[in-house]
């Protein structure tokens, strides 16, 4: 502990999510026999990352502010049906399909937000109102438009160039989409005042509003920014894939909030960083993909994330305590060693 | 400003008759739901009909009212006291496995598999509260952590011990009759232990001095302690609780569908939150009764179900649920508001 640098990084809120993604690839490497070279080229875990980055960014802002949303479960496939039903079988042009599936993500996002601020609910509870109504309005929605469960499109090469290209024939485009966001959540967040804003309500949201914050304007933008990004993946999903899936969107809510916690965010808001989000959605994905490449047996992969979530926690707790605890040693304590 | 929220102690009564006693039961915390539940069954009624009114119609929604309800009690429990346990939806596939491989693929006396089974669910339950105590984190992400790592060891070790990530499982008369039978072909036996269980809870959180703590623990953790309550002892007994009920769960789906499956049970972590949020318990803690989340149980098990009975697409019967409990959940703002609020008229 000599060195003050070493000391300023384990302080620093990134540290756990780093260490975290260490660990985990020190632990396949030493003892799943992993094979690096292999891992590193394949597309399977970046595509992954990417997909499920793009939910955890705003998700962890939303947990930095406080608020939590589990309705990105039931958006990703509402983004992915409504493009697919729009532009797929009533055959609109693809950019009405677009606004449209963007445009359920703003109105569950605005009525989660709505109901959070007006409301003394938990928005835990709220969103799981609107998750569970959203899906029940997907499926009995394509059931009843278009008769069937999955729904065939195709759309237009520039809309696949931008949305759902595959770059050297395995990685998604999105992953430039995910790369772009978090140069933006990064700038928002850490750069300018909303940043400074979002941490002040979770810190203490009604100090936040005496302080002239306009908490409630800014809840619900966050809570439209989530999930319009659910709806986003969909929509680039159903782009990529030429079809739209109504399940598989429940994963993601877990999985991003264990991205989340793992990069350093606190549910009790206040505190986290994007980098650290990064670096958490990324362990994620190592862990849940790249077991493929190691000796391990797949299956114990969700133990691992449990462990390691769990592990990510304490030491979480434990960092954040020395950075808030830190103050440069007094000079007796220097004499007297 | 302070004086205004305090209570009247033994306001006299029986002034207003029936009026003023109409307006005290709307101000429980159950009215909402309740009227939610005949609402829900009015609704079905009218468009099913007699296919929902009839016997098969009650026992359908009946078996599910009775599978989530084993766990939504103690889940309420838990958040009541102002904690969450999501690792549920991990232990009734890991406890309803235990038995399969205990019992079934091993051959050992089904009362060892049932033990054991059991014992699992109290062992991730103590290890969520031990771990919600000791880290000060939110139990939402504790029991996160324990779901994971619960459905890995299950798979885990299913694979690793059976080859198999599903283990059939033939069940002696015995405990087939006490855990899994289905009564005139239609009932499961778990309604009967559902009923047995809200006796217990009801014993527990209205009549035993443990529901006053559990209350006073959810209302304010920290007063709580210094009033002598053993805050660590409840949470994590509360934790044990809602773990030994998602094991046994698990042994009474063993027992009646003679086999046992890594998955299912996912479905029953949001279900049972639903259930109890539907029945006017607030997240936040320190508000809800037994008899709420048992209607709001009913509630969400009439429409799960009854939704079959209808012409409509079944999927829309999430949509039902989901406004229902966005309903609930308004009108228990507005109801909680007009009973922290209400006072009587000034002369």
């Amino acid at each position: 502990m000599s060195n003050p640098a070493i000391g300023r990084l384990l302080r620093h809120p990134v540290a756990g999510s780093i260490i975290s993604l260490a660990a985990v690839i020190a632990f396949f490497v030493i003892f799943g026999r992993a094979r690096p070279g292999e891992f590193l080229g394949a597309a399977s875990w970046v595509n992954f990352a990417a997909n499920l980055g793009i939910v955890a960014i705003p998700l962890g802002i939303l947990m930095i502010a406080g608020e939590i949303d589990i309705s990105v479960g039931a958006m990703i496939p509402a983004g992915s049906m409504s493009i697919a039903i729009a532009s797929g079988y009533y055959g609109l042009p693809i950019v009405v399909g677009i606004i449209i599936s963007l445009g359920i993500g703003v109105l569950v996002g605005l009525v989660n937000g709505l109901l959070t601020v007006r409301t003394s609910v938990p928005s835990l509870i709220i969103t799981l109102g609107t998750l569970v109504a959203m899906q029940g309005i997907v499926l009995s929605a394509s059931v009843m438009l278009t008769h069937s469960a999955g729904v065939p499109l195709t759309a237009p090469q520039w809309s696949k160039t931008i949305f759902g290209q595959l770059l050297g024939g395995s990685y998604q485009v999105i992953i430039l989409w995910w790369l772009a966001l978090m140069a933006i959540y990064f700038f928002v967040m850490h750069y300018t005042r909303y940043g400074n804003w979002i941490f002040a309500m979770g810190g203490d949201k009604e100090s936040a509003r005496n302080a002239g914050i306009p908490t409630r304007r800014m809840t619900i933008a966050l809570f439209v920014l989530s999930a319009t990004s659910a709806s986003f993946v969909g929509m680039c999903g159903a782009i990529l894939f030429n079809s739209a899936q109504v399940s598989g969107g429940m994963s993601y809510i877990f999985n991003a909030i264990v991205s989340v916690v793992v990069g350093g965010v606190l549910l009790t808001g206040g505190f986290g960083s994007v980098i650290g989000i990064f670096f958490g959605t990324l362990t994620f994905a190592v862990v849940s993909q790249g077991i493929y490449f190691t000796n391990i047996d797949r299956n114990w992969s969700s133990l691992i994330i449990g462990m390691m979530l769990l592990l990510a926690v304490v030491m979480n707790n434990l960092f954040r305590k020395m950075a808030l605890t830190y103050s440069p040693r007094k000079k007796e304590v220097r004499t007297g060693q | 400003m302070a004086s205004a929220t305090q209570f009247e102690p033994a306001a006299p009564r029986a002034r207003g008759g029936l009026l003023s006693s109409l307006g005290r039961l709307l101000r429980r915390p159950e009215a909402g739901s309740f009227f939610g539940m005949i609402a829900v069954f009015v609704f079905f009624t009218v468009i099913a009909g007699d296919a929902f009114l009839s016997l098969a119609g009650l026992a359908s929604w009946l078996n599910v009212a009775a599978e989530v309800g084993i766990v939504a009690l103690p889940i309420g429990l838990l958040m009541i006291a102002g904690e969450l346990d999501l690792s549920i939806g991990a232990i009734i596939p890991a406890s309803s496995l235990c038995v399969a491989i205990v019992a079934g693929h091993y051959g050992a006396p089904e009362a060892v598999g049932i033990a054991a089974a059991l014992a699992i669910g109290l062992l991730v339950g103590f290890v969520n509260g031990f771990l919600v105590l000791r880290t000060g984190v939110p139990s939402l992400i504790v029991t996160i952590g324990t779901m994971f790592a619960v459905m890995g060891l299950t798979l885990g070790f299913a694979v690793l011990l059976t080859g198999a990530t599903s283990t059939p499982l033939v069940p002696s008369p015995i405990s087939k009759a006490l855990f899994g039978q289905l009564v005139d072909d239609m009932f499961e036996v778990a309604i009967a232990w559902w009923l047995a269980i809200i006796a217990i809870m009801t014993y527990l959180l209205h009549i035993s001095p443990f529901g006053n703590w559990i209350y006073a623990l959810g209302g304010d953790r920290v007063s709580a302690r210094n009033a002598g309550i053993p805050t660590e002892r409840l949470t994590i007994s509360l934790f044990m609780i809602s773990g030994f009920c998602a094991a046994f769960l698990g042994v009474c789906q063993a027992m009646t569908y003679q086999s046992a499956q890594v998955v299912g049970g996912q479905s029953f972590i949001f279900n049972s939150i639903m259930c109890v949020v539907i029945g006017g318990v607030l997240l936040t803690g320190g508000f809800g009764s037994v008899v709420g989340i048992v209607i709001g149980t009913i509630t969400f098990a009439m429409v799960n179900q009854g939704i079959y009975f209808t012409p409509f697409d079944p999927n829309f019967g999430s949509v039902i649920i989901g406004a229902l409990l966005l309903a609930a959940v308004l009108m228990n703002d507005t109801f909680r508001q007009m009973a922290l609020s209400y006072s009587k008229k000034k002369k």
